[in-house]
């Protein structure tokens, strides 16, 4: 393109042309590096402030980032060092008695040289501080939280919920991707219109359907398990989608060798779904870590059988600090961003799969 | 022989009983029960009790007076102004945060085609991970840096106290492009190259092509994105669901609805709304449908055949 706009002094051209091009790929990756800085410096502002000590922030001359007061011990009490301006410069020292007009303080360096008084209001100086990050809130969080039987309980339902679910959206999902049934495109089609239907609507009629006399299913998981062996309707399709790009030939060499449906199913459709099962799977587990509405409905009185998400932001009221909020937030976020990382190879590849059909 | 009729056949041996097809038609179904049972148990059934409960004036509270009041509910709802205002609000959710989150998107996705831009991978993985990151977690760090605000800003300057709730909004819905980004990105790498290398022997200048080539090439995936966005503004299932913030609805609708439903137990009329904000949003999605023939490039047959 360029050699054909200036033949003659390409010489020139060339440099200006690499100069150029390389100011822009710098100012583009710069652009880039600065975008995801600004995008996610939410996050290392929560790490940060959940190591904070609570204290820190009720004095106007702390430093940003998490530290406790220097303290000296003293006579078996624990005295907070200052920073004392003298006319030789500016000594720390512990302030050992406090007094309006002159107090008396104490060298940590050079305990033993006794008393050292000085003139002017203490209240005035800046307290000494060091860079120690504090575990105290974590403390507190667990304090609030009964965090491991949140997490047992997730872990639990989602194991449950996460067979039944695989088990009836692979079971549709090959019905629909490799049998004529008819009738079948607009029974595809129904499939569609329920994932837009809003969960609202629903909401009425299935509580009192779990909660009446026959089921009588409140305070206890089932409203949370049971609806998933039905399949889920999104998750169909993404299977669907990926079972339809499975060429059919290998389903009718295995049934040349007497394969039945089931058997095509588990030996030539799945070992060539595994990344998709897996970010179908992937999504579940998501849906039921961050579960908080159904959870409020009926698990709502009994504190033992609630999960990480509704747990931790009951508990949300009880927390006094954001110190301890940031906390909540990095323990109810942690698993779900490593789980990412982990899969991130075909996770998001396979969420692109959900292209467009009309 | 057809492959399909070589199949059938196959499935003919097997059990001599009904035609072939019928056969084929009989397994199929087997392996839609479970949905089919879910659908007409969970879902069917549901919505027409709904909607029948939105035509009584059943309350939580004394279920023994349920009555059928036919379209009472119905007529209450056009006269409800904090309903009208509601439903409005939960539009206006709609239309700032759908048009961020897809000039992001877009944005991002046109910048990562570049072959200059370096490490995408991480960089990629970094932008979708905050669609991963739970609504609880999000809203604490919302709290706690409006908390922190508080102090440090706020207390230390003496200035009034700041309410900074509405910025959630745009916050959540920045920190949801994930999905929207990723289908995108994988539209506009699929864009055959000839075509902007013939548009650039024609002339046509990096946003001449961004503008009349890319933008219709990947109109299927724009489609895609915004009825999965609609879809999701108004309470339908979403493929990344981070849950919701309890207390603390961003859809004004569904606050009301939940208001109205566990506040005031009034189950008849919520259901109404339910019915009514489902109807609105049945509607939004059939116009956007009709629409899309105007300006959505869906390409031939035989062009998607090997897609």
């Amino acid at each position: 393109m360029f050699n054909r706009k200036s033949p003659r002094n390409s010489g020139v051209s060339t440099l200006t042309f690499r100069l150029w091009d390389f100011t822009g790929t710098a100012l583009l990756n710069l652009f880039m590096f600065l975008f995801i800085i600004a995008y996610l410096s939410p996050l290392p502002f929560m790490i940060i402030a959940a190591l904070t000590p609570s204290d820190q922030f009720l004095d106007a001359n702390a430093p940003i980032l998490p530290s406790a007061r220097v303290k000296f011990n003293y006579d078996g009490k624990d005295l907070i060092v200052y920073k004392v301006p003298f006319e030789s410069g500016e000594r720390h020292l512990a302030l050992y008695k406090s007094a309006r007009q002159s107090s008396e303080f104490i060298d940590p360096e050079n305990p033993d040289a006794g008393i050292i008084t000085w003139q002017g209001s203490w209240r005035s100086l800046k307290a000494v501080y060091e860079p120690k990050p504090t575990l105290d809130n974590f403390k507190d969080f667990l304090g609030i939280t009964q965090l491991p039987l949140l997490f047992k309980n997730t872990i639990i339902v989602a194991v449950i919920s996460e067979i039944g679910v695989l088990f009836s959206s692979i079971a549709v999902a090959y019905g629909f991707s490799r049998f004529r049934i008819p009738g079948g495109k607009y029974l595809f089609f129904l499939l569609i219109a329920t994932i837009m239907i809003p969960s609202n609507i629903t909401l009425v009629p299935t509580y009192f359907l779990y909660s009446g006399h026959m089921l009588n299913w409140i305070g206890t998981w089932l409203p949370l398990i049971v609806p998933h062996f039905f399949g889920s309707a999104i998750l169909i399709f993404l299977l669907r989608q990926n079972f339809k790009s499975i060429p059919r030939e290998l389903d009718e060499a295995a049934m040349l060798d007497g394969a039945g449906p089931l058997r095509i199913l588990i030996s030539v459709i799945l070992p060539q779904s595994i990344p998709v099962v897996t970010t179908v799977a992937l999504l579940h587990f998501f849906y039921i870590w961050n579960e908080t509405r159904l959870s409020s409905l009926y698990l709502g009185i009994s504190p033992t059988l609630q999960m990480v998400s509704f747990g931790v932001q009951r508990s949300q009221s009880f927390f006094f600090t954001p110190e301890v909020l940031m906390v909540g937030a990095l323990v109810v976020m942690v698993v779900p961003v490593v789980v990412l990382f982990i899969s991130q190879r075909f996770f998001m590849q396979d969420m692109v799969v959900t292209q467009i059909e009309k | 022989m057809d492959v399909t009729q070589q199949e059938g056949k196959l499935l003919q041996i097997k059990s001599p009983s009904g035609t072939r097809l019928q056969q084929e038609a009989r397994i199929g179904l087997l392996f839609l029960s479970p949905w089919l049972i879910g659908f007409v148990l969970l879902k069917a059934l549901p919505i027409i009790a709904a909607f029948v409960f939105s035509l009584t004036n059943f309350k939580m509270l004394s279920p023994g007076d349920t009555k059928f009041i036919g379209l009472e509910n119905y007529i209450h709802f056009f006269k409800d102004t904090d309903a009208g205002s509601s439903l409005f609000g939960s539009l206006g959710y709609f239309l700032l945060t759908v048009p961020l989150e897809m000039v992001v998107a877009l944005a991002l996705a046109a910048i990562f085609t570049s072959p200059r831009l370096k490490n995408k991978r991480t960089s990629r993985t970094l932008i979708f991970m905050t669609s991963i990151i739970p609504a609880t977690s999000i809203f604490f760090i919302f709290i706690g840096s409006l908390e922190y605000a508080q102090r440090l800003i706020v207390q230390r300057f003496d200035l009034p106290p700041i309410n900074g709730f509405g910025l959630l909004l745009p916050f959540m819905a920045l920190w949801s492009i994930g999905p929207g980004f990723m289908i995108i990105l994988g539209a506009m790498e699929s864009v055959p190259n000839e075509i902007y290398e013939a548009a650039r022997v024609d002339g046509a200048g990096p946003w001449a092509r961004f503008v009349f080539i890319t933008l219709p090439m990947i109109s299927p995936a724009i489609f895609f994105t915004l009825v999965v966005n609609l879809t999701g503004a108004f309470g339908g299932a979403v493929l990344l669901d981070r849950g919701y913030i309890l207390n603390f609805s961003l859809s004004p609708m569904e606050s009301y609805i939940n208001e109205t439903m566990f506040r005031n137990g009034n189950l008849g009329y919520a259901s109404t709304l339910a019915w009514a904000t489902f109807a609105v949003m049945m509607t939004l999605t059939v116009l956007l449908f009709r629409s899309a023939n105007r300006w959505v490039y869906f390409p031939e047959e035989d062009e998607v055949a090997n897609v």
